[in-house]
């Protein structure tokens, strides 16, 4: 039976599917056993999830893409 | 915008080409292709839109002085996120401010047996209606912009770029164990840092 810092420490590898078989179910079997590493676990996902909705996000405003098209046009950028 | 990646990177590969025959008519192409990228992972880095223009401009320029010396060892779009990296960290370095905190003190805590000592709150179930308040967005860009920049770069690459942990190696010239390693830590600093937030939150709801 592994403890919760072992399955803390395979979480990375659990949501890439990346443990053996074994591993991996003994993993799973921890997780019945224990509210707290689901609990763990859910909230790493989200981690995941609402940092990339926040901030993959990022669109580029038009006014830095007309400064971006006037520097390419310009002396400093040519020479 | 192409979908099929061999066919993308095959015409990256011939635009690159192009450029480093001499024909820089093309060079609109390639700012076409990478504008966005460059733009929010340096404003990911920065959070700031001139310094991310500055920095968009910087990478520009460089990549046009330097085409020539790219010699294809790794993919194009690698040797752009370096150089985007390297005109960013010199940003930031001319800033000087470094507000980030040690991770471990963040990290999760175990007894002898291994068992976790602190309560753990589920909000995962809630993030959906919390994620669009302009205050839970300030708190994400909190927490990641005091990630220590081993760790930051990782997580911007991976997770919020979301490109393969492959990639990441080869961007940074790291071993594939050090990208899941950093990776890890990044998310379990953010996660302990959200989770401080969330649980303040709920108990703010609860009150009223």
């Amino acid at each position: 039976m592994i403890c919760c810092k072992e399955c803390l420490d395979l979480l990375h590898d659990y949501l890439d599917n990346k443990l053996d078989k074994e591993t991996h179910s003994s993993l799973e079997e921890h997780f019945q056993d224990c509210p707290p590493c689901v609990a763990f676990l859910n909230t790493y996902k989200s981690t995941t999830s609402i940092c990339r909705e926040s901030l993959g996000e990022i669109e580029m405003p038009d006014a830095v893409k007309s400064k971006l098209k006037e520097f390419l046009k310009s002396e400093e950028f040519k020479n | 915008m192409t979908f099929d990646p061999k066919e993308d990177k095959a015409a990256e590969e011939a635009l690159v080409r192009e450029l480093q025959a001499g024909n820089m008519e093309v060079f609109d192409q390639l700012v076409e292709r990478f504008q966005k990228k460059i733009y929010a992972l340096s404003f990911n880095l920065t959070r700031n839109q001139m310094d991310a223009q500055d920095v968009t401009q910087d990478v520009f320029l460089t990549l046009f002085r330097k085409i020539h010396t790219f010699q294809g060892k790794s993919a194009f779009s690698s040797w752009v996120y370096r150089i985007t990296l390297n005109a960013a960290y010199m940003k930031l370095r001319s800033r000087k401010k470094d507000k980030s905190v040690s991770i471990d003190e963040l990290l999760p805590n175990f007894n002898k047996a291994g068992f976790q000592q602190e309560k753990v709150q589920d909000w995962s179930e809630n993030t959906e209606s919390l994620l669009f308040a302009n205050e839970t967005r300030g708190i994400i860009q909190k927490a990641v912009d005091q990630l220590p920049e081993k760790e930051k770069v990782v997580f911007l690459l991976r997770d919020v770029e979301g490109l393969s942990t492959e990639k990441v190696g080869e961007i940074l010239e790291l071993t594939i164990p050090a990208v899941k390693s950093r990776l890890h830590r990044a998310r379990l600093f953010l996660r302990k840092k959200l989770s401080a937030f969330f649980d303040e939150y709920r108990s703010g709801e609860d009150k009223s």
